[in-house]
């Protein structure tokens, strides 16, 4: 007992000593990216975050007195209520309040068409060039990953031109469909129509005979805006933004393909186990890390889009490709409302924050089952 | 009796296995095929138009056939400009060089041998301390781990175009603005490529670090000497992806680097070309410096992917 | 081992860091001059305005900085604190900066104001300010395919049109081309700044004259939105995307309409890309009742409220605008028109006379600028046209909406 409570003693020591020193080990492992992204990211979103409280213009000389006031919520206030007080009087902002769920409306579309379908697509792209039986892998592999090494400018542009009334896809089209000729053709880059309406119409309903909620204002938008779906141009940019991304998710399930060691599928090949099985008992869930790392970068992107939507459209056909990430733009460059610009940044973050939880989630609970 | 009938059934499930796997791998072929031609063609449309004539290009957009003859001048003798319908058709044109002498003309060579230097400089610090990151997050139990990961994932969570304004500041007071450094610290780590290398980390086996700490080695050691040799595929996707990124970067380069012509990158060449207003766009160059811009990405990306040969994997437990 | 490596790495930030080069002093006065890139030429001709300028004024050092994305650009660096001494303003852009407070007052430093059209100065005084001195201008105009006129044995439009001649005439040209596609008399894009010069030409406006009150809720911007989108449901007009192209230039170019109502930027558009096009220029028709209007987009060279050499910037910004200054660029002949009457015969002599209905409508053209965050109402009427276009909403419904946006902008 009194020889062995020392030596108790001592182990604790070294097990608290060991912990201090992979602590240490680990902070010195952060430090470059922990001073970086401290100057150069922390930084800026604090001021972010502190703008979006102001009613700075973006413009006059920030450390100059009298640059912004200091307005409260006032920011956020006329994005998700329509309206701010000011002193005893009410400042209305009903265009910035549907602006912003228009805005809300089309990012949420987009994200959901896209996310599903570029990791999908992506995944099955790079299970198939990881096969030992296809020849001139490489050639595959560069032509999958050609639209993400190209800048998106370039790629917009080209894509604009493939997509006009006259242009290509619907050349294609055209001689492949019957009945579609250049009488119908469809305006995929000014098309304001919604598509989920478009689809609605086949079956007979419209918005008059859709009964009195569609006339309903819920924060901004009618319940017949809300269910609106994309709309042609902004399933136009949706494709585009899947067919420049697949090739970057491609490599990154690429990558973690690597990782799972052939034995496993000849384990499963043995057991008489065919391609889809092996695929979806194996492949999949080994990829899971993966998949929620792709996902995740998915929603991130794809909340944010910005790039196409200012090349192709600002915005238009009649802001039906309005998106958060653009209305931040337009109103800190444009509008000369940065403090609005902040705070609708802020809010954006918070709902991307949200989802990738989420998903996490989700994801976690999958991989239990 | 017996065994015939089972032999039989052996040989039926084997052939309609094999029936099945050629009918797969045909799918595989024209589902492979299609792709690619969809995600090619657009680029053989730049680089077509990249070799005609302005007027060309405005109004046979289309043509992809280069006939001869080859590199023709696009002015009459008097200089005046000549119209479409005198170098192409809807289908075929014929070829010319102005648009590759044009963007020569401007200090392409320059933006050529800047954007390299960031690319090449930024990858490599990226690889370095990416992976140290996301090594020290999937690995290392320290106090804030998560937390710090949650940070560093909600940084990428904030619309870039709030942070321009506040970052230029920054750059300005350390007196950054207008330098090589001004653009490299800032992108010499980044969130992305720490979330790779975390969520990779993750998935490998944590048996062998154990074996080599109780060899007593220190955690940097068994980083340099064991973890990042099993990482090839991983740091190669991330090389890629950082050597992209940097190359094509606008915001950044445009923020920091656009008070200094000598240090602009391409994609601030290209905008720079592009002009204040797309009505004036030079076409051809443009795409000519489009080609320029994408082609040694191609490259590059062609040499790389090798590294994603099936099996190479840490474990060599190739089948 | 570990510290071998952070050493390694310490001393490769540093090399990348030393790099900075300390700026030395100079002894004459140095400017920067910062705008966007316009085409080499344009961009060459500017250069020897400068150097130019330095010789006559040899203690005055200019560093010209042309960048991409101009407006960012130069936003971040009105943040900052740290501007360029002289730059590029847009039209549209004035009433943001000023009101933001960087750009200084040229009422009392800019020379010979009497000289430039006096609708350009009137764009560039805000508040009763004279901010700056304007570059050249642009104005719009009535592009016709001469070709297809005489295809269709009419006559070319001239300056005495009134919008019932060109309702009749987009009526006679619309048809197909031989390729059997549609062929548009008049193109007509979705944006408020086309249809602006039918509302002057009515007799209407979108604000009072001190921008006060919203009056665009008359029977005179409906007269002109029904007619903008009559044309349009009556099949003879058409924005861009409706003849596949991007904007009206390319689609009048193409031969895809027969006329367009562009500004200058379309000269060297068509002469370069669609050198065969045998085509002519007038001014934008009347109002039946006689009214004319167009519309004038410009840009002057401002002076840093914050820059620490203003009265060398002020001698640029006038040298630049100056008549010796401005010649140096009237007579190369761009597109764009140099802001002095003087001058007007030099960029007529060196473009070709057959453009002067762009410089005759300078007088008049209305500006085209709004108060600070207009974006908002702007965007809401383009969005209402698009539907009027396809016949989703009524002309008078798009009024109402824009003018009620207006009025909540005006009392932010």
């Amino acid at each position: 007992m009194a020889t062995a409570a020392p030596a108790v003693r001592r182990q604790v020591t070294t097990m608290s000593a060991k912990r201090r020193q992979e602590a240490l080990a680990g902070l010195s492992f952060m430090v470059p990216a922990l001073i970086i992204f401290l100057i150069f990211l922390i930084i800026p979103i604090g001021a972010a975050v502190y703008i979006s409280f102001t009613d700075w213009n973006g413009i006059s000389p920030v450390f100059e007195e009298g640059a912004y006031n200091y307005i409260g919520t006032a920011n956020y206030s006329d994005l998700l209520r329509g309206y701010h007080v000011d002193g005893d009087r009410v400042v209305a902002a009903s265009i910035r309040q549907r602006d912003f769920f228009i805005a809300l409306k089309n990012t949420f579309y987009y994200v959901i068409g896209v996310v599903p379908v570029q990791t999908t697509l992506a995944l099955l792209l790079a299970v198939i060039v990881n096969q030992r039986w296809l020849k001139a892998k490489g050639f595959f592999r560069t032509a999958f990953y050609f639209p993400s090494i190209t800048s998106s400018v370039v790629i917009s542009l080209i894509f604009m031109f493939m997509f006009t009334r006259g242009g290509l896809v619907n050349q294609a089209l055209a001689s492949v469909v019957p009945g579609y000729g250049s009488g119908n053709y469809v305006n995929w880059l000014d098309d304001p129509r919604g598509v989920l309406h478009l689809i609605f119409g086949q079956f007979g309903l419209t918005r008059e005979s859709a009964g009195a909620w569609a006339g309903q204002r819920v924060l901004g938008l009618t319940g017949w805006e809300w269910i609106s779906g994309p709309s042609v141009t902004l399933l136009t940019i949706m494709m585009l933004n899947i067919w420049t991304t697949i090739g970057t998710m491609m490599v990154i399930f690429l990558a973690a393909l690597q990782d799972i060691p052939g034995h496993v599928y000849e384990a499963a090949e043995i057991d008489g186990a065919n391609a889809f099985q092996i695929f979806r008992r194996i492949t999949v869930p080994l990829l899971r890390p993966t998949i929620f790392f792709v996902v995740t970068l998915g929603l991130i992107g794809t909340f944010q889009v910005f790039d196409q939507v200012y090349v192709i459209s600002s915005g238009g056909p009649a802001k039906t490709t309005l998106t958060v990430a653009y209305m931040v733009y337009q109103n800190g460059f444009d509008r000369s409302a940065m403090g609005l610009a902040s705070a609708t940044a802020i809010v954006l973050f918070v709902i991307i924050f949200v989802f990738t939880i989420l998903q996490r989630v989700v994801v976690r609970e999958r991989a239990a089952v | 009796m017996a065994t015939a009938i089972q032999s039989q059934g052996v040989v039926t499930a084997a052939r309609r296995r094999s029936v099945g796997r050629l009918a797969l791998a045909t799918l595989g072929w024209t589902v492979l095929i299609a792709f690619a031609l969809i995600e090619i063609l657009p680029f053989a449309f730049t680089v077509a138009n990249s070799f005609k004539c302005l007027p060309a290009v405005q109004s046979y957009p289309r043509a992809l056939i280069p006939v001869p003859p080859f590199g023709v001048s696009c002015v009459s003798e008097e200089g005046a400009p000549l119209p479409a319908r005198a170098v192409s058709t809807p289908t075929t044109f014929n070829p010319t060089l102005q648009g590759y002498e044009e963007i020569f003309d401007a200090k392409l060579p320059r933006w050529f041998a800047n954007t390299t230097f960031f690319a090449v400089v930024i990858t490599v610090l990226r690889l370095v301390f990416d992976s140290m990151a996301g090594y020290a997050l999937a690995r290392i139990r320290f106090p804030g781990n998560r937390l710090l990961f949650y940070s560093i994932l909600g940084t990428m969570m904030v619309p870039p175009v709030v942070l321009l304004i506040p970052r230029f500041i920054i750059l300005k007071h350390l007196a950054m603005l207008n330098t090589y450094q001004g653009l490299i610290v800032p992108l010499a780590v980044d969130a992305f490529g720490i979330f790779l290398m975390k969520q990779f980390f993750e998935s490998v086996p944590g048996e062998i670090e154990e074996a080599a700490m109780v060899d007593g080695a220190s955690r940097f050691t068994m980083f340099l000497r064991v973890v990042l040799p099993m990482a090839t595929p991983a740091l190669t996707a991330l090389a890629i992806f950082s050597f992209q990124g940097t190359w094509n970067d606008f915001l950044m380069p445009l923020i920091i680097l656009s008070g200094k012509s000598d240090l602009w990158t391409l994609p601030l060449g290209l905008s720079f070309l592009r002009g204040a207003y797309g009505e004036t766009l030079r076409w051809h160059a443009f795409l000519a410096g489009s080609v320029l811009t994408t082609l040694p990405l191609a490259l590059i990306f062609f040499y790389f992917q090798r590294y994603f040969v099936e099996g190479i994997s840490y474990s060599g437990l190739k089948g | 081992m570990r510290k071998v490596h952070f050493l390694t790495l310490a001393a490769l930030l540093a090399l990348v860091v030393s790099g900075a080069g300390a700026a030395f002093a100079r002894q004459t006065t140095s400017l920067v001059l910062m705008g966007w890139s316009s085409s080499p030429e344009e961009n060459n001709a500017l250069n020897r305005q400068v150097e130019a300028f330095m010789e006559a004024y040899p203690d005055i050092e200019v560093e010209v900085n042309l960048v991409p994305d101009y407006d960012t650009t130069i936003q971040a660096a009105f943040a900052s604190g740290d501007p360029p001494d002289v730059f590029y303003v847009d039209s549209s852009k004035l009433p943001d900066w000023a009101e933001a407070g960087v750009l200084d007052v040229g009422t009392e430093k800019i020379e010979d104001p009497d000289g430039f059209y006096q609708s350009l100065v009137e764009v560039f005084t805000y508040n009763g300010e004279f901010y700056c001195p304007p570059k050249d201008f642009s104005t719009m105009t009535l592009q016709y395919n001469k070709d297809m006129f005489d295809a269709a044995g009419l006559d070319y439009p001239t300056a005495d049109w009134t919008w019932d001649d060109l309702r009749a005439a987009a009526e006679a040209l619309t048809g197909t081309n031989d390729q059997g596609q549609t062929v548009l008399g008049l193109v007509t894009p979705p944006n408020f700044e086309r249809w602006l010069p039918f509302l002057y030409q009515a007799g209407g406006s979108v604000l009072n004259e001190d921008w006060t009150e919203v009056t665009l809720d008359s029977d005179e911007a409906r007269e002109a939105l029904e007619f903008y989108v009559g044309l349009v449901r009556d099949g003879f007009a058409g924005p861009p995307s409706a003849v596949d192209a991007g904007w009206g230039g390319e689609a009048f170019g193409e031969g895809r309409v027969a006329m367009a109502m562009e500004g200058n930027w379309v000269i060297t558009f068509l002469l370069n890309g669609y050198p065969d096009l045998n085509w002519g220029v007038t001014e934008l028709p009347a109002h039946p009742s006689g009214g004319e209007a167009t519309m004038a987009f410009t840009v002057c060279y401002g002076v840093a409220a914050d820059s620490d050499n203003q009265d060398a910037a002020w001698t640029l910004a006038n040298y630049l605008t100056s008549e010796e200054g401005a010649r140096m660029v009237a007579e190369e002949g761009f597109g764009v028109m140099p802001p002095r009457v003087a001058l007007a015969d030099a960029w007529l002599a060196a473009r070709g006379e057959e453009f002067k209905p762009f410089i005759d409508v300078a007088e008049v053209a209305h500006k085209w600028q709004f108060p600070v965050g207009f974006g908002d109402v702007i965007d809401t009427f383009n969005a209402g046209l698009q539907l009027a276009f396809e016949g989703q909403a009524l002309p008078e419904d798009v009024i109402f909406e824009t003018a009620a946006a207006a009025e909540e902008v005006l009392s932010r």
